[in-house]
């Protein structure tokens, strides 16, 4: 191909929504040297409002179907429905960061705008990953992830985000330095001539494909599958890559827990559907047995180690790892041709975990004290007498990602499940509703705590461990109303929502 | 002893094969893998890391070299690139990490535990 037809593939209205993105963020910091100091406050709005015009640009080029597919800049990236879905579910995600993130950066005093700079470039980057369709663009992508989050962590510079950053950043960049020796492998063996299906433009992923399916047994490309598999499950959260999750979720700052623990976490999965269904032929190989043991490793896991947390951050950090679980059953179930719309099922369920999350992650944030390491669940007493709102949203939330119906969480389980029962998993399918028991546990102990009162066992001496609730403006309670609305709603009907993701 | 010259390091360069460069690659990656899990002090877990990204290069090298496309060599500079961030990034938080805790001691880092 030579450089007037790669230069005729550079579809740059393709890629809109993460110029925007790169815009905006740009934006912000030129706002900072244009403004009078007096006006500083006004930036993060600025964030905010412009994620929001962008979403509604997004979700209207998306109703008229109106968007660019196919493959762009020479097969580096290949847009498609389910890249879609993911943007519209990482600009969600970031939106609900910045809001968090206004709240926090209040009660700091820190330099403000970087932080909603650096949450808007990790965004557009993830919007990229789930979209690359060649290694280069992946691992540009994925480390521009992951660079923003090293900063990100530690950005409250406290001992416990600073500690939460160094853990963050010696795991995972052994993550990214296991992905590369494995990208570079991949890419060595499938160039090489001496073999069939060898192509020039080995990181390529169709051409990849098209090499590993003809070379189902060759060692050299099995161990650079798995060493990629290994760097993308350190992203979800998988076992046996998950040790690092409760201590930095603690450390960090509640809405980058959040955006660790929604955006984080969906991109991973974006990336894992992609190279699970469309570039490594799992076939039935080692990496299908892996994939099943690591999934009900990871929902056991995540519920056993969860059982006995108190920390509230903790809790969720080792509860999503088991949320983890069940997205990776559900990726395991698209790899059979039985249950292809399994792609939709985990997109779906992202969308309903991103919902539940951001509400108890928002309850957090506003109800978090100065040093912002969690609260433990006792501390939730009388939540719900107090200010029925958050009460309310924290339940449903956790409800929700219980799977108690009819909230959306169940919805999303059975869905999930099914997929899995029509690929045949049967004993991973045991063991994730024996997870889904186990949850039960302590999500409900933390719902109790926070809205029952008649489960106290000791009579409480008024003013212990009494929680400080904050006034919380009207655009807050309104966003945590419309989280736990939606995931309501969503229990119930799915009708549009379900037709949009149903990618087939 | 005077450097070797050229002309006679070069036909023992050529049987150097590409098998030799995968060893070397993965001994490498190997090393640094057991550093980051072993060593307790942070900055040489942070050598031990950059070990592992180097054995990514060379193998990206050898591979370019000998299947005879460039895009081996072209991913090596977005590692280097990539490599120079993370250790920009990096170092700033283990310094500030230092003026803090006045350690990079791995063992004394305990703060966040159940």
């Amino acid at each position: 191909m030579d450089y007037q037809s790669l230069a005729n593939a550079n579809t740059w209205s393709a890629i809109a929504p993460e110029i925007a993105l790169g815009l905006l963020a740009l934006g912000l910091l030129v706002l900072e040297i244009v403004l009078p100091r007096a006006h500083h406050r006004l930036i993060p709005r600025a964030a905010l409002v412009g994620q929001l015009a962008l979403l509604a640009g997004l979700l209207f080029t998306i109703s008229r179907d109106a968007g660019f597919h196919g493959a762009s800049f020479g097969g580096l990236l290949v847009h498609s429905g389910i890249g879609d879905a993911f943007r519209v579910f990482f600009l969600l995600t970031s939106t609900l960061v910045t809001w968090m993130g206004i709240g926090a950066l209040e009660r700091q005093t820190l330099p403000r705008v970087e932080f909603f700079h650096i949450v808007l470039v990790v965004t557009g980057a993830m919007m990229l990953l789930v979209q690359s369709h060649h290694f280069v663009m992946l691992f540009v992508a994925l480390e521009t992830v992951t660079v923003g989050f090293y900063i990100l962590v530690s950005y409250f510079r406290s001992s416990t985000s600073l500690e939460a950053g160094l853990k963050y950043l010696i795991l995972g960049a052994l993550s990214s330095a296991m992905l590369t020796f494995g990208i570079v492998l991949l890419y060595g063996v499938a160039g090489n001539k001496a073999l069939p299906g060898a192509s020039a433009n080995a990181l390529g992923f169709d051409a990849l494909h098209t090499f590993l399916t003809l070379n189902a047994g060759n060692t050299v490309a099995i161990i650079g599958m798995i060493l990629v598999l290994c760097g993308v499950a350190f992203k979800v959260g998988a076992v046996p890559f998950q040790i690092w999750i409760p201590d930095v979720y603690q450390g960090a700052s509640t809405p980058i827990t959040a955006f660790l623990a929604v955006g984080s976490k969906a991109a991973g999965f974006g990336v894992l559907l992609n190279l699970v269904t469309q570039v490594f032929p799992v076939g039935d190989s080692v990496l299908r047995h892996g994939l099943v043991f690591v999934a009900g490793a990871t929902i056991l896991f995540g519920n056993l180690a969860a059982l006995t947390q108190r920390n509230t951050k903790r809790l969720m950090g080792l509860s999503g790892v088991s949320h983890a679980g069940y997205l990776l059953l559900g990726v395991t179930a698209a790899t059979y041709p039985a249950a292809k719309w399994a792609s939709g099922a985990v997109v779906f369920y992202l969308f309903v975990y991103m919902a539940a999350s951001m509400a108890v992650f928002g309850v957090l944030s506003h109800l978090a004290k100065t040093d912002d390491a969690g609260l433990e669940t006792d501390e939730f007493v009388d939540l719900g007498k107090r200010s029925p709102l958050l009460g309310g949203v924290l339940a449903v939330g956790l409800g929700s990602l219980a799977g108690i119906p009819p909230l959306a969480g169940f919805i999303g389980k059975v869905l999930l499940f099914i997929a899995a029962f029509q690929a045949g998993l049967y004993g991973l399918l045991g063991v994730a509703i024996a997870g889904v028991i186990l949850s039960i546990y302590y999500y409900f102990g933390w719902i109790k705590m926070a809205l029952f009162e008649f489960t106290r066992v000791v009579p409480r001496e008024p003013g212990a461990l009494e929680l400080e609730i904050r006034a919380m403006p009207l655009g807050g309670r309104v966003t945590l109303a419309v989280l736990g609305l939606a995931t309501l709603v969503l229990g119930f009907f799915q009708g549009p929502v379900s037709q949009w993701l149903n990618f087939g | 002893m005077s450097a070797l010259p050229l002309s006679t390091l070069l036909p023992v360069i050529a049987t150097i094969s590409l098998n030799h460069y995968i060893a070397v690659a993965g001994m490498l990656f190997v090393i640094g893998f057991i550093g980051v899990l072993l060593r307790q002090n942070t900055l040489v877990i942070y050598m031990s890391l950059e070990l592992m990204l180097n054995a990514a290069t060379l193998a990206a090298v050898a591979f370019s070299r000998y299947n005879g496309t460039m895009d081996g060599n072209v991913f090596v500079f977005f590692i280097i690139t990539v490599a120079a961030a993370e250790v920009a990034v990096g170092l700033a938080i283990i310094v500030a990490l230092f003026r803090k805790r006045h350690t990079v001691q791995v063992e004394e880092l305990g703060t966040l535990k159940n």
